[in-house]
């Protein structure tokens, strides 16, 4: 049988295809990805996409929950300073309530309860990067403002407005309580306790009464503050999940598209060899045949 | 009774014949290198022998015919090959262009998709903060580029493939013309009898190069042939070549046309030519397409929920991007943000400064079905699933079908090849044959001298 005599173009398409071969073992192992355009996987292409649309929105996650966590850990512990105060005007309170106390005594104590309203108001109207925080959602307004001609003595200028942020993919946490909510609330109503308190000392009727109130106001928001609490350690939670996630999706990459280097190395090292050889082979069958042997 | 004229005549037919043979050796050698050569044999045959009874001489040799040796079976095979294989590679490297744009990268739209996404779940901690605000148009902004520079891209590419288009059919055209031109050549050798090998060579070689821009079906008849694209349009019949030629059309590419002036271009199947048109007509629309489905899909449910919230003054939002044509087409290469003043994003539900109700609905888009039923980072993904099967389909196509042409190029180089072992043994052969008929010649000439001595000693 006659044989092909020109075996010059398939050496070289051999070595072309080597060539080829090494170029994407190189290209693997210089990138640490065995998918570096869609073509390499499809498939594995397709989630890299999806992946990466998650990995990025759980970092996001992160930075979210960081802005959140702030805010939240201010209004706590402002509602601890909250507390505070009222724990003083309480005292105060049962001091005035004590029958041994002339009507000047008492009025001196109104007017300690009455720096203790104005730290309140101050309070209440924390504001955090430019926020109010406790207006509800009407962040631009100063919730409260001291006003002598209100029953309460203040006036209350936010909304009962609440917002929720997403901090993962079925996560959302509600981020704010309005101030109309936290210090007024039918019955558990600060600063209407502390007016209360003020015109009781300084009539004398009703201090007993007007402490009561504060009392209540002041456990009104203990209780409340564990919404702020529970808001801090869900965060914390929920961190702790998303870096685990983040870490379950890199493995889940590497998985997918990660280079295996010890066997794309090794692939290499034959396809080398491999080329070497086809090209020892093309220099030296160059030059036998029988015009060579002819004298 | 036969003759020492009659010896001396045969001896001279081996010195002719085998100096033929040494030509036709000498032609395959020169020739060892020569693209689309065949090598030739010399076709040697007992010349007719004389009788002069009761005996039958021998008369010598005669050269009949120096033939090509080809297989005209395979030559068809490898024909078929070059077309899937001129379409593939095409179609491949054209979509190893197009799947640039979906590899994952700081801006490819899946990228932008999530970063705007992203910007607004920012957003949504501190809604009323103007640079966050600014954050989320520019990232609206970096996605509207995304779409526009991508769509641009194809676009750009299915124009540099119309370019493609028309130079394969100039080079379609001069080929037929090339074939034309040897099929004259040929048909005038064989008609006279003589072989046409040579041109029956470049001729070969010509279709094999037509065969790999255009699908192209062959007729043989007498000492010619005829080609036809796949679709019947004539390219060469005879020594008459059809030039095909391209006419700009409506989105202003080129379409082929017939000699005749009819629209051959879905027709064409396979080639070059074949995988160029697939590339620019069908798999680029159809990227094209999904983009707009996506884009629009996204611009419609931000724009709706952007228009259902309220600004940082309490007014109603407006369109955050610019609303897509009613059909969608286009909508990627168009897309554009319709705001530029970061309080205008409609971040409040409800009128409020600090809400971030219509926030966190903008952002919950990114989960929900807006785009054909699926999420945009998913039907995002399945576009690069689908882009990246088609080229590495085509890919392996190519592969494939060049192993095949291979493997066929090898068994014609079997058949046709020159091989010099071969042609230096021939070389030798036909050397000793004629040093053995000059030696015939010579004692031939002693034995005519012995008879003429013989007539002097008797005269």
């Amino acid at each position: 049988m006659r044989v092909n005599p020109n075996p010059y173009p398939d050496l070289l398409a051999a070595v072309a295809q080597t060539q080829q071969e090494i170029n994407t073992d190189e290209q693997q192992i210089s990138t640490g990805s065995s998918v570096n355009v869609p073509s390499d996987n499809p498939a594995a292409a397709a989630i890299l996409v999806q992946n990466a649309d998650q990995t990025s929105k759980d970092d996001q996650f992160q930075r979210s929950s960081g802005s959140v966590q702030s805010e939240i850990q201010n209004a706590d512990s402002t509602l601890s300073s909250v507390i505070t105060s009222l724990q003083q005007a309480i005292s105060l309170g049962v001091e005035g309530a004590n029958g041994t106390l002339n009507a000047s005594d008492q009025s001196a104590l109104a007017t300690q309860i009455r720096g203790i309203q104005s730290q309140l108001v101050s309070l209440a109207n924390l504001s955090y990067q430019g926020n109010y925080v406790f207006s509800g959602t009407a962040t631009q307004t100063a919730p409260y403002s001291l006003t002598p001609s209100s029953p309460s003595g203040v006036t209350y200028a936010g909304n009962t407005g609440v917002n929720s942020v997403t901090l993962g993919d079925n996560f959302t946490l509600q981020t704010n309580l309005p101030g109309s909510q936290l210090f007024s609330a039918p019955g558990a109503d600060m600063f209407q306790g502390i007016q209360d308190l003020i015109n009781g000392l300084e009539s004398g009727q009703g201090i007993a009464a007007a402490v009561v109130e504060v009392s209540n106001a002041s456990a009104s928001i203990d209780t409340q503050r564990v919404f702020y609490g529970n808001a801090l350690s869900q965060i914390t939670a929920q961190q702790t999940y998303l870096s685990g996630e983040t870490v379950q999706l890199a493995q889940q990459e590497n998985t997918v598209a990660g280079a295996d280097l010890p066997n794309v190395i090794s692939n290499l090292t034959t396809a080398e060899t491999s080329l070497q050889a086809t090209l020892t082979t093309i220099g030296q069958t160059a030059h036998i045949n029988l015009f060579s042997y002819l004298k | 009774m036969s003759s020492l004229n009659a010896s001396l005549a045969t001896a001279l037919s081996g010195l002719m014949a085998d100096q033929g043979a040494m030509a036709t050796t000498t032609n395959n050698v020169a020739n060892v290198n020569t693209p689309g050569y065949s090598r030739e044999e010399a076709v040697l045959v007992a010349s007719d022998p004389v009788v002069l009874q009761p005996l039958t001489f021998g008369t010598g040799v005669t050269l009949q015919s120096v033939e090509s040796i080809r297989d005209s079976i395979l030559e068809s095979q490898i024909q078929q090959q070059n077309q899937g294989q001129g379409q593939f590679s095409a179609l491949t490297s054209a979509l190893q262009q197009t799947q640039v744009n979906f590899t994952t990268s700081t801006n490819d739209i899946g990228t932008q998709i999530t970063n705007f996404f992203d910007s607004i779940n920012q957003l949504s901690t501190n809604p009323s903060d103007l640079s966050l605000r600014q954050a989320v148009l520019t990232a609206a902004g970096n996605l509207a580029t995304g779409f526009n520079n991508t769509a641009n891209n194809l676009t750009q590419q299915q124009q540099n493939l119309d370019l493609s288009v028309v130079q394969t059919v100039g080079q379609i055209n001069q080929l037929s013309q090339q074939i034309a031109q040897l099929n004259g050549q040929i048909s005038n050798l064989e008609n006279v009898g003589e072989s046409a090998g040579t041109f029956i060579d470049q001729r070969t070689q010509a279709i094999d190069q037509l065969s790999s821009l255009v699908d192209v079906s062959e007729i043989p008849s007498d000492n010619s042939i005829t080609l036809t694209t796949g679709n019947g349009a004539p390219l060469v019949v005879g020594q008459q070549s059809f030039q095909l030629q391209t006419q700009p059309i409506a989105s202003g590419l080129h379409d082929v046309y017939s000699q005749t002036g009819a629209d051959i271009t879905r027709q064409i199947t396979s080639g070059q030519l074949g995988g160029t048109l697939q590339a620019r007509d069908q798999e680029i629309p159809a990227i094209k397409t999904q983009l707009d489905t996506l884009a629009s899909g996204l611009v419609t449910a931000v724009n709706t929920v952007q228009t259902g919230g309220f600004d940082l003054n309490g007014v109603a939002g407006t369109n955050l991007f610019n609303p897509p044509p009613v059909n969608g087409v286009g909508t990627a290469a168009s897309l554009s943000v319709a705001i530029t003043d970061p309080s205008l994003i409609a971040a409040s539900s409800d009128g409020s400064v600090g809400s971030n109700g219509n926030t966190e609905a903008m952002y919950a888009l990114g989960n929900q079905g807006i785009v054909a039923g699926q999420s945009p980072t998913n039907y995002y993904s399945s576009i690069v699933f689908n882009v990246g099967t088609d080229a590495a389909n085509a890919s392996a196509e190519q592969t494939a079908s060049g192993l095949v042409l291979q493997q066929l190029n090898d068994q014609r180089s079997a058949i046709s090849g020159v091989n010099l072992d071969e042609e230096a043994a021939n070389m030798v052969q036909f050397q000793d044959a004629y040093a053995a008929s000059a030696q015939v010649v010579t004692t031939i000439n002693d034995m005519m001298n012995a008879v003429i001595q013989m007539s002097t000693l008797t005269g």
